[in-house]
């Protein structure tokens, strides 16, 4: 793309517009697929709302900034925005103590604006889905004072509450950097209140009928709005009980069960991703029988992608697949490189622990609870090689890939910000004041943005990519069109392959629809070094593969295994055809 | 009428005679006439297939014959140097070869073998130690079947069978053992076509390893300085797997126990066993043995020869690929064990960390002088830190500490002899040579 063919992405554009509440009939003039499995080929972008874009310039990104950006979002080539919290909240936990359910921060706009959103992101195709945080409230939310203000109160028993802090004893504590317990004394109701994150964040009850009830309300509240699903924070904790560490209980999946019935019955098409740190074995189970969520994250996958690079061997990615079991029809992973977390170390072993600090995180203020609190590229020490290959891998591994803000463009991070604030700093539109972020003053703004030498706005930001045809933006791009042309990508089964090199990783992904079953194998060179591989491709002995992102021919497969060689960090997408 | 035994004989005696595997296995015995002692027809018709049990002296050879007509062209893998010869089939003429260069007797062969519980589509020969062929069926089965016999069980099979039988599982799963009289013809094994070799993991890390020295001068600055913590910090870091292959290890070697017993260890055995390649002990050996506590360990089957190619790297973790089973087989240039020895499972150990070190020596060899200089100290490094990783990841196992030596120090002391013995026998064979 030349810079004449820029397209006008930092125009606003929405003023003026009159917003429509969008209800259950079709929007008109929706761009929207019809297909309700959707989500199976979709690729989601993660976006902080509060770090997008500052339209309002107040400092504070919000969402008519998201729908002043649409077309950007457009262009690249996502299917799914999937918004980060942008409800009232005290923002001790980057909007995940949520204050009210049921409109939107005042500083991120109003319901209004997100009914704009919703409806502009429809017009152009994309999908819209938003963080449903149900695990539990703010210690500022209406219900919580009221059910700390007395012991009989209506609202007494919404929340979980003891008289010491004793059971429950056994269940771990996740925030191991912040919390000693996951009970918190409440000096107002002189009880302990249960909480598996933060203090300020007490659990909600949910064996209490009514608590389920006003969740389902929330969640109808949205659905109502238009939206197009949400991801589930916190979905493995809903209930208590010492059993199971008192995690993924049957109790909980009878819910979640209930939510997806409601949903399917008066809003089809919309989809549950939930955020179920653990085993996949363990997480498959969220998905019921095609009955519960749609989407579960794959997490125990993305350490393991960047312990498979540093290691250069492909071990600890295909030993994680090889433990992955089937799931359901209509079900789908979500996977991701990072997002706006800490890259979570909780599924690895104590020694692969040590090894990613040691690889990772040096520093020690690299580090935060289980994990590592750094952005993609710093993470690689800003490799482009190694950014391709991983997202080489991301968008060809099953699942549906999930973007993070910001690295599209390779942008940084600041791990002098407390908390997850490091991998939140503002999206880095141009190279002018506060990176193109926001017009407001510099001391207004919700984060600062990365001024530095190597990371920094003026260095890394959307219009130099744009303008760069070699970008890692107009790659990524081009990466994103090729995987859209090649549904095998994200509903194929995977089969790896065997290769005799343990540097190469090498997987075939199948489907075998309507007429002869169609194949694309995936070749990665994990090595920083040049690599040769003798891969096993018999079974397509005859076939003249073709790479799917120059349309080179590559040789005839013949009887032997097939020798390939990669340069470093390379990687093949060879179309195979039948097999 | 398929060709007589008798003519599939004399062709055999001829085509064994042109077979390096035959000649080493006959060395020693003189120039004794190849026998016929019994030939079996597995398949009649074209092709046809029969095997046949030869003796010269005291070996025992296995050799399977196919034949067809003459327009054999492009049928076989090899075909100049499988061919035998021509014979009558009835009135027809047909050539006769060596069964394994026939994708489609080698099925038959497979069927035969497992009693038709498994067929095939598709198969390949793969390179193996000349004794015996390896064949992978479909990518989901192996075929080891043996050409220089041994009568009774051979170890491998034993050992095997033996390990599965008490719930081993970090095996290549036997399925089917293919006998005649007292001796195995063949042993078919479940396949993982992903698995891969420990040493190519391990050249993986010294790669990653040796190429981080030369990347900048700040890394062979650490390297200077400090060469553990420089092994540990370069990104292809081998101590994770190996602390794994040392728990599997671990459990192996619990499962030797329980299947084939363990006994103590005597010290005077211990003295043996720290034999060099003179047949007597080193002076700090013999000091160790003559201080040795009552509490040696336990004498246990072994492995026998344990080193990276004889493990595998699966998708699910590590599995024992193969143990020592080669009636030609030399004690190997690492100095190991003999096939079914018994002995302390420190040996076994001993020989994993020879194989580190001397992988790691290996290595260096492609490097430059310079490069070599830095390495050099690397590379010990790497030896260090592995090593260290795969001891830990054994004793992290509470049932093994058992077979072991009650004290620490002596266990220690006991392995660093067996450490020391295997490079006294690696350095006098590498004298000789």
């Amino acid at each position: 793309m030349t810079a004449e063919q820029t397209p006008p992405f930092t125009g606003s554009g929405t003023h003026g517009f009159s917003p429509t509440i969008v209800g259950e009939t079709p929007v008109p003039g929706s761009a929207l697929s019809a297909d309700p499995r959707w989500y199976e080929r979709a690729v989601f972008y993660e976006l902080l709302p509060r770090g997008f874009f500052d339209l309002g310039a107040d400092g504070i990104g919000d969402l008519s900034g998201i729908t002043a950006k649409l077309d950007y979002l457009s262009w690249l080539g996502v299917d799914c925005i999937w918004l980060l919290p942008f409800y009232p909240s005290p923002l001790r936990d980057g909007g995940y103590d949520v204050a009210d359910f049921f409109s939107v921060a005042p500083e991120c706009g109003t319901i209004e604006d997100f009914a704009l959103l919703v409806q502009s992101a429809h017009a152009r195709g994309l999908r819209v889905i938003c963080d449903l945080v149900i695990n539990h409230t703010s210690d500022q939310h209406p219900w919580f004072l009221e059910s700390r203000s007395s012991r009989d109160n209506p609202k007494a028993d919404w929340f979980v509450w003891a008289d010491d802090d004793q059971t429950l004893s056994d269940i771990r504590v996740i925030f191991v950097d912040s919390e000693r317990s996951n009970w918190t004394y409440d000096p107002v109701r002189q009880q302990y209140y249960w909480h598996r994150f933060y203090h300020h964040q007490p659990d909600l009850n949910y064996d209490n009928p009514e608590v389920r009830d006003a969740v389902l309300e929330v969640v109808r509240f949205w659905l109502g709005l238009g939206v197009d699903g949400f991801r589930l924070d916190a979905a493995a904790y809903l209930f208590q009980s010492e059993e199971a560490g008192g995690e993924n209980l049957p109790e909980t999946h009878e819910f979640l069960k209930r939510l997806r019935a409601e949903m399917d019955r008066d809003y089809p098409g919309r989809v549950l991703l939930a955020e179920v740190n653990q085993w996949p074995a363990d997480v498959a189970a969220y998905f019921g029988e095609s009955d519960e969520c749609h989407m579960a994250f794959h997490f125990p996958l993305m350490p393991r992608m960047f312990m498979a690079i540093r290691r250069e061997q492909r071990f600890p990615i295909t030993e994680i697949l090889s433990t992955t079991p089937t799931i359901p029809e209509g079900c789908q992973w979500g996977i991701f490189l990072r997002n706006h977390d800490e890259l979570t170390l909780e599924m690895v072993t104590d020694d692969e622990r040590d090894y990613m600090y040691a690889e990772y995180a040096r520093d020690p203020r690299m580090r935060k609870n289980l994990g590592i609190r750094r952005r993609l590229a710093p993470l690689i020490d800003n490799d482009r090689g190694v950014a391709e290959l991983l997202h080489a891998l991301l968008l060809s591994l099953p699942g549906a890939p999930v973007l993070y803000y910001g690295d599209e463009i390779l942008m940084g991070d600041n791990v002098y910000l407390g908390d997850r604030d490091s991998v939140r700093t503002p999206m880095q539109w141009t190279p002018d004041r506060n990176g193109g972020f926001s017009r407001a003053d510099f001391a207004q703004l919700v984060l600062p943005p990365l001024m530095d030498p190597v990371y920094g706005y003026e260095s890394v930001n959307v219009e130099a990519q744009l303008r760069d045809p070699s970008s890692f933006l107009h790659w990524l791009q081009r990466m994103l069109a090729v995987r859209r042309q090649y549904p095998v990508f994200a509903t194929g089964s995977l089969e790896v392959l065997p290769a005799d090199n343990p540097s190469v990783l090498a997987y075939a992904r199948t489907t075998s629809g309507p007429g002869r079953p169609h194949t694309v194998v995936c070749v990665a060179n994990l090595s920083r070094f040049a690599q040769a591989a003798a891969v096993s491709l018999t079974r397509f002995e005859g076939s003249t593969p073709v790479e799917l992102i120059g349309r080179s021919t590559f040789p005839v497969v013949s009887s032997a295994d097939y020798p390939v060689t990669l340069g470093p960090h390379g990687f093949y997408w060879l179309e195979v055809g039948a097999g | 009428m398929p060709p007589s035994s008798e003519v599939l004989a004399r062709m055999a005696a001829g085509y064994l005679e042109r077979q390096a595997w035959f000649r080493s296995a006959v060395a020693s015995e003189g120039r004794a006439p190849v026998e016929l002692v019994r030939s079996e027809l597995l398949a009649d018709g074209s092709p046809g297939l029969s095997r046949l049990l030869l003796r010269r002296g005291p070996r025992h050879f296995q050799l399977l014959l196919g034949w067809r007509g003459t327009d054999i062209g492009g049928v076989l893998r090899n075909e100049e140097g499988a061919l035998l010869g021509a014979a009558a089939n009835g009135d027809e003429e047909v050539v006769v070869y060596d069964a394994l260069a026939d994708d489609a007797l080698c099925r038959v062969i497979l069927e035969v073998a497992t009693a038709g519980s498994e067929t095939a589509e598709r198969v390949r020969p793969v390179a193996s130690l000349v004794s015996h062929a390896s064949l992978v069926f479909d990518e989901r089965l192996f075929m080891k079947l043996y050409r220089v016999l041994e009568a009774g069980s051979r170890p491998e099979v034993e050992v095997l069978f033996g390990l599965q039988a008490v719930g081993f599982d970090a095996l290549l799963t036997p399925a089917t053992r293919w006998r005649d009289g007292s001796f195995d013809l063949a042993l078919v094994r479940r396949f993982l076509p992903s698995a891969l070799e420990g040493r190519l993991l391990a050249l993986t890390s010294l790669r990653d390893l040796l190429g981080h020295v030369t990347q900048s001068d700040d890394a062979g600055l650490a390297v200077a300085s400090d060469p553990d913590a420089a092994a540990a910090a370069a990104g292809g870091d081998l101590a994770g797997e190996m602390s794994r292959l040392g728990e599997t290890t671990a459990r192996m070697h619990v499962a030797l126990a329980l299947a084939f017993g363990d006994e103590p260890l005597y010290s005077g055995e211990l003295l043996a066993r720290l034999a060099g390649a003179d047949g007597s002990p080193s002076a700090a050996a013999a000091a160790l043995v003559r201080d040795a506590p009552e509490d040696c360990g336990r004498s246990i089957r072994l492995h026998g020869d344990y080193h990276l190619r004889r493990v595998m790297r699966a998708e699910s973790g590590w599995i024992i690929a193969g143990f020592a089973d080669d009636p030609l087989y030399q004690a190997s240039d690492v100095g190991a064990s003999l096939p079914g020895r018994v002995g302390s499972p420190l040996e076994d150990l001993a020989d994993m960390s020879f194989v580190l070190g001397r992988l790691a020596r290996e290595a260096l060899a492609s490097r430059t002088a310079e490069e070599s200089e830095l390495g050099s100290r690397l590379a010990l490094g790497w030896w260090r830190r592995n090593r260290q990783a795969f001891l830990r990841g054994y004793l992290a196992n509470a049932e093994v500490r058992r077979l072991l030596p009650g004290d620490e120090a002596f266990r220690d002391a006991m392995l660093a002899a067996f450490e020391e013995v295997r490079e006294r026998r690696y350095e006098a064979t590498s004298a000789e040579g």
